[in-house]
């Protein structure tokens, strides 16, 4: 999980404010740890070493993401799909001087991008092939962010949001009752907001082609990837997403990406707010309500 | 946040609507944890200020009988942040004929008064509450005391909490006619229970309690009424909770099963409707509750002193008879302003020795009637 984590919470006893901050943190760090990509110990890393072999154990929370994941993956028609993370192989954003895979490259990990053959159950998962992965990219920050907000919410604190890196949920307004204004960053000029947002206690979620990404020969290549092409997304620069849960103004974002020029409709369908800033920086917006 | 704002307008987060495309929103609600769960059983944040006063009377067929009137009040104060004290009182005045056949109030006696009070304090450390609580009610010739303890444990998602209690009584009894003159009982009581929300509609509670008791348990205002100085009782009580999201109304259900060492069963089933009508915030609920029990195993049918044997429990209490019961009720609720609110309750209760379903009713006694109005003002601060 990149980018800057914040909890903040007003209008409450600073020690009752600190031990739920405390608490909130902490399962943050538990989500964290239980599904990075980057901890050999993580539910995800032991889930992707066994791609091809046996079945691994996985609990209820573990189970009830992957229903989500399954549920976002239908709602998107199969666009998004958590196995795609194998792309990364080909794509490395990171490389100077930057370089576009082959179709070549790209054609054995398209295979490897199935989730309709991912076996699960309520106690356990398999990738069926070698080279399979899965990660919860989209989704699991998302959910952290709701989790804290009810941790603060359980311990009493009803003024405050929770941010992370940038899907902020809120648990009430502020505490003289106005909503919290939140800026949506230019995604090609992040000290400028574009426009902004009024949350009392819903959630807002941003997905732009300017986390990681790289620019060669005048055009822009992000790193949210088509499974179906295994090539970046273009139609817009960013989709950011108000709905009353983080994870769903999260997975609406990346999909609404995905989708391109299908993404006003998906997103009408999906009852959220939101506003995309297109390939040439025009601003999308439908009338609130 | 140092960004320059273009454009900025408003929009408000609604609560999720019900439509058809919202599938990702309501399969992100079975996600653990994202939301507060309904039964979040976190320390009260706020204050209850309730005063009440209930007026009964009873009677049976061409007498009236006796009238009660009850002014109390309750209040519970959250303290700190993990904090509860609450407490209340009665104050109970009553006049009237002793009946003849029957006395539906509890106690040993027909008193002038009745004064009661009672203080719990509630300590919440993370997933845990414990209460203590002590009570006292006291009548001319009846003084009650006692003190109770209460650990509750919430699941991690407050969708389950566990209860277990023990309360302990003492009564001293000091019959005005002289008859056993400082009696005593001593009582203690366990309960275990589980309330589970099972849906953010639904919601459940099972509460299994255990009594048993020592001491003097007959009436000294009744003649030859003698009966076991020793009594035991288990109670299962259950209720359910339905909320109808479209008729904006619950649907309460709850069942009590008593079963006595003094030989007597009961069954009560009770039915309400909270029904949320669209004005002014008003609900109605009407409330339905069907009670038979059968008789105590010393209790003998009239003409009293029938069945008496010198030296064996003996009784002509008709509360110990085997009869049914109804009692039908309604209850108009309104929000005021600031936070207050009204209520006016009126109960209607029937006892008829034909309505025990389980067996036949206790033949010789009257039908007995009584009603109750109730007006209820609080505030939430």
């Amino acid at each position: 999980m990149a980018g800057e984590h914040e909890i903040h919470v007003a209008g409450a006893d600073a020690d009752v404010a600190r031990t739920a901050a405390d608490a909130a943190i902490a399962d943050v760090a538990r989500i964290e740890a239980k599904y990075s990509r980057y901890r050999d110990d993580s539910v995800i890393s032991r889930v992707n070493a066994a791609a091809g072999h046996g079945a691994v154990d996985i609990d209820g929370e573990t189970h009830a993401l992957l229903r989500y994941a399954d549920q976002c993956h239908a709602q998107s028609d199969g666009l998004f799909d958590i196995t795609s993370g194998v792309l990364r192989r080909a794509w490395n954003f990171r490389l100077e001087p930057p370089r576009v895979p082959s179709s070549e490259e790209l054609a054995p990990l398209l295979d490897l991008i199935a989730w309709r053959d991912v076996e699960w159950s309520e106690r356990s998962l398999r990738l069926p092939r070698a080279g399979m992965e899965i990660d919860f990219g989209g989704i699991g920050k998302e959910y952290a962010a709701d989790r804290a907000a009810t941790i603060l919410m359980e311990r009493g604190v009803r003024h405050g949001f929770v941010n992370l890196g940038g899907d902020i949920r809120a648990l009430g307004p502020q505490p003289d009752g106005a909503p919290w204004r939140v800026g949506i960053r230019h995604p090609r000029a992040q000290e400028v907001a574009v426009a902004g947002f009024d949350l009392v206690d819903g959630a807002l979620a941003t997905s732009g082609d300017y986390e990681r990404y790289f620019d060669l020969e005048g055009r822009r290549y992000c790193h949210i990837l088509d499974p179906r092409s295994g090539m970046p997304v273009t139609h817009w620069q960013s989709v950011s997403v108000v709905a009353p849960l983080c994870v769903v103004a999260g997975s609406c974002a990346t999909i609404a990406m995905l989708r391109g020029a299908g993404a006003p409709a998906f997103l009408d369908a999906q009852g959220v707010a939101w506003l995309g800033v297109a390939a040439d920086g025009t601003i999308y917006r439908p009338p609130a309500g | 946040m140092a960004w320059a704002e273009v454009v900025v307008d408003v929009t408000r987060v609604e609560r999720p609507r019900e439509r058809r495309g919202d599938a990702l929103l309501l399969s992100a609600l079975a996600l653990p944890g994202v939301v507060p769960s309904v039964a979040a059983q976190s320390v009260p944040d706020k204050g209850i200020f309730e005063a009440q006063y209930l007026s009964y009377r009873d009677w049976q067929p061409g007498r009236n009988r006796m009238t009660v009137n009850a002014p109390a009040f309750y209040a519970l104060m959250p303290v700190g942040d993990t904090w509860v004290v609450e407490g209340g009182m009665v104050y109970d005045s009553m006049s009237g004929a002793s009946p003849l056949y029957f006395n539906v109030l509890s106690g040993a006696s027909i008193g002038d008064y009745r004064t009661a009070g009672d203080i719990k304090v509630t300590k919440y450390i993370g997933n845990q509450a414990v209460s203590v609580g002590t009570f006292v009610s006291s009548e001319q010739d009846f003084l009650s005391r006692g003190a109770s303890f209460n650990v509750q444990y919430f699941s991690d998602d407050r969708n389950r909490t566990w209860l277990l209690g023990v309360a302990g009584t003492n009564d001293r009894i000091n019959a005005t006619n002289g008859v056993a003159p400082n009696s005593r009982r001593n009582s203690i009581e366990f309960v275990a229970g589980i309330t589970q929300a099972l849906s953010p509609n639904d919601i459940v509670q099972s509460n299994l309690t255990y009594y048993t008791g020592h001491g003097y348990y007959s009436d000294p205002y009744k003649p030859l009424d003698t009966r076991p100085s020793q009594r035991q009782t288990w109670a299962w009580l259950t209720r359910y909770n339905h909320y109808f999201v479209e008729q904006d109304a619950t649907l309460k259900l709850g069942y009590r099963l008593l079963l006595d060492s003094f030989g007597s069963t009961s069954n009560a089933l009770d039915v309400a409707w909270v029904q949320g009508l669209p004005w002014y915030g008003i609900s109605v609920t009407p409330a339905l509750r069907f009670y038979t029990q059968t008789a105590a195993g010393f209790y003998k049918n009239p003409p009293f002193p029938t069945g008496y044997v010198d030296g064996d429990n003996y009784s002509a209490d008709t509360r110990l008879a085997s009869f049914g019961a109804i009692t039908a009720g309604v209850t108009v609720a309104a929000p005021l302003w600031d936070g207050w609110n009204v209520s006016l309750r009126a109960d209607y209760y029937r006892q008829d020795p034909d309505w025990q379903v389980f067996g036949t009713g206790s033949p010789g006694i009257q039908i007995f009637a009584a009603r109750w109005l109730q007006v209820n003002l609080s505030k939430n601060f």
